[in-house]
């Protein structure tokens, strides 16, 4: 009675030791799954979510009471929109010039900077615009150069111009007040990252071309710069990417104005969503804008992360 | 030696006056609009809007009073600090575990999954506001920094996963090898040994998930739309005083408040900032 109980009693030890095993073993591959599904999980919530969301209201005609389906009429008006395709292209014009002038001021400046004795001092000082909350800066811009004309003012003082300038009136001036307040605020996020990747190459490398005779300049240009070129392309993707959903500016400087030329597409969206509550039409839009992300987001970010890994 | 490395740089013949001359005039253009507008936060509102510019303007304290007394200051501030808070937290507790996964193991899909997370930093908010709009109303969400905390947490996982992940993957092999044969499990070796070695990741992810919350404009105008659920960033555009229009030294105060404790913060993590602002793509 005792001898099989005792040998019962040592089974029912071996058989949760095997079973915790094996289940460990299915552990051990499902660990990793487990540990990133929580935020795979969130993330979903937020972009296949409404993704798949615009992508059903897009089919629809939505007001406060009532859905109605239209099929694809509101694809068919929105190329034939003029506002949505000026929106694409004030997007586009807008931001590639930003970027280019970032660009070239942050190589520019980080070239300058980055084996100066000061460059601490000089990246605090210049990393200070990137640091106000951006509805600020607008707010900044839109005070100096439009409501206190102090831009206007300080060119009449040294005689540039006479008379009040009237920055807003203009296509180019509004596209040119959007760029500069982009340019003083994300200026030093390029200057940051180009700094670091020149600090971080090989010294040895530049040092054998100044022996060998090349200039400064050559020596940025043709062995610098091609070293930190991968880190260059992922700071412009990410900057790319940012400047093309601008809103806050437009949105507190020239409410897209004047006469649509500074409505990016953000602002179209918004604009359509929220002012004229023409929910289906905006979503038709969105869906678009998706469309153009996920071909970007494939072909050049991709791209450009893996280059800049290992 | 120090003559040497003279001599070396001068050779490089870089005009050191060029230098300074660019350098200068490129602070001078970031400072220049900061200290005057900082001088609109401390003038009378009088002094803002004039046929002239004022450039040295009369001290005062105004604004400061205004912003309290006349505004529920104290409750932007406390929706921002919640917000901004509540939502690292879900960004640490989410994207800790995933960064380990994507750092550490080897499985099918990882490559996948890890640009899945990259990509939704490519999505621009304007397409997504509506449908989260609709969402956050059919949960009763709307107007309150519960939905603002969820809504930033979204918009900053994919930066912190990123920049985390960058950190774990420096971490040497054989320090959880010899943790592993002591018999440590998995979530152990996560917790005592990677965790602390890459807390500097951790807490520059943490910072700029900060940065970007308290920066954040399109979602939080959707979403919030009485004082209850401001933030700091959306209560600047509602200093306005109906035909006075916009109250400018209170909107430039606000500004400073916000910015004192971002300007401190990234200070200390300066060092580690080029990495997080690529999310680990540059090891600065």
């Amino acid at each position: 009675m005792t001898y099989p109980s005792l040998l019962n009693a040592g089974a029912a030890i071996a058989a949760p030791v095997k079973l915790r095993k094996k289940r460990s073993k299915r552990m051990q591959a499902l660990f990793p799954y487990l540990l990133v599904a929580p935020a795979v999980l969130y993330l979903l919530m937020i972009t296949l979510y409404p993704g798949v969301y615009a992508i059903y209201q897009s089919f629809f005609r939505v007001t406060f009471t009532a859905w109605r389906p239209v099929g694809f009429e509101n694809y068919a008006d929105l190329f034939n929109d003029r506002e949505f395709w000026a929106a694409l292209w004030n997007t586009f014009v807008i931001g590639s010039i930003a970027l280019a002038l970032q660009c070239t001021l942050a190589l520019t400046l980080a070239f300058h900077a980055y084996r100066d004795p000061w460059i601490k001092g000089w990246r605090i000082v210049f990393l200070v615009p990137m640091l106000f909350m951006p509805s600020a800066v607008a707010f900044m811009f839109k005070l100096s150069f439009l409501d206190a004309r102090v831009f206007s003012d300080i060119l009449q003082t040294i005689g540039l111009i006479e008379g009040n300038l009237n920055i807003t009136s203009s296509t180019w001036g509004s596209r040119a007040l959007l760029i500069v307040a982009d340019v003083w605020q994300w200026t030093p996020f390029l200057f940051i990252i180009f700094v670091a990747a020149l600090q971080g190459q090989d010294e040895e490398v530049e040092e054998a071309a100044r022996l060998d005779g090349a200039s400064w300049l050559q020596i940025f240009w043709n062995v610098s710069l091609p070293m930190i070129r991968p880190v260059v392309v992922v700071a412009l993707v990410l900057r790319g990417i940012d400047i093309t959903t601008m809103f806050a500016n437009v949105f507190i400087i020239t409410k897209g104005g004047p006469g649509g030329a500074t409505e990016t597409i953000s602002f179209f969206i918004y604009r359509l969503g929220f002012k004229t509550f023409n929910f289906g039409y905006a979503s038709a839009a969105s869906v678009i804008m998706l469309i153009i992300t996920i071909i970007v987001a494939q072909l050049v970010v991709k791209r450009a992360f893996q280059s800049s890994r290992d | 030696m120090a003559l040497a490395t003279s001599t070396a740089k001068r050779s490089r013949g870089e005009n050191l006056v060029l230098r300074y001359v660019i350098l200068g005039a490129w602070a001078l253009f970031c400072l220049a609009p900061v200290l005057w507008f900082l001088s609109i936060g401390f003038r009378p509102r009088t002094e803002i809007i004039t046929p002239e510019p004022i450039y040295i303007p009369t001290f005062s304290l105004d604004a400061w009073h205004m912003i309290w007394e006349d505004w529920p200051m104290a409750k932007y501030l406390r929706n921002s600090v919640l917000a901004i808070f509540g939502s690292v937290v879900i960004d640490l507790v989410l994207g800790i575990p995933a960064a380990y996964s994507l750092a550490r193991y080897r499985y099918k899909g990882r490559d996948d999954i890890g640009f899945y997370i990259l990509s939704t930093r490519m999505m621009a908010p304007a397409i997504v506001a509506i449908p989260i709009f609709f969402l956050f109303r059919n949960l009763g969400l709307l107007d309150t920094i519960w939905a603002l905390m969820l809504i930033y947490a979204a918009i900053n996982l994919s930066i912190v996963t990123w920049i985390i992940r960058s950190y774990m993957i420096e971490i040497p092999k054989e320090l959880e090898d010899a943790a592993r044969t002591d018999g440590a499990s998995d979530l152990r070796i996560l917790w005592e040994i990677i965790i602390p070695a890459v807390l500097p990741g951790i807490i520059t992810a943490a910072v700029i998930a900060m940065i970007f919350a308290i920066n954040e404009f399109l979602f939080t105008l959707l979403i919030a739309s009485t004082p209850d659920a401001y933030t700091l960033s959306v209560a600047l555009a509602n200093f306005t005083g109906g035909s006075d229009g916009l109250i400018y030294n209170a909107i430039a105060l606000v500004a400073f408040l916000a910015f004192v404790p971002v300007f401190l913060v990234v200070v200390l993590i300066q060092k580690h900032l080029s990495r997080g602002l690529t999310m680990g793509a540059v090891k600065g």
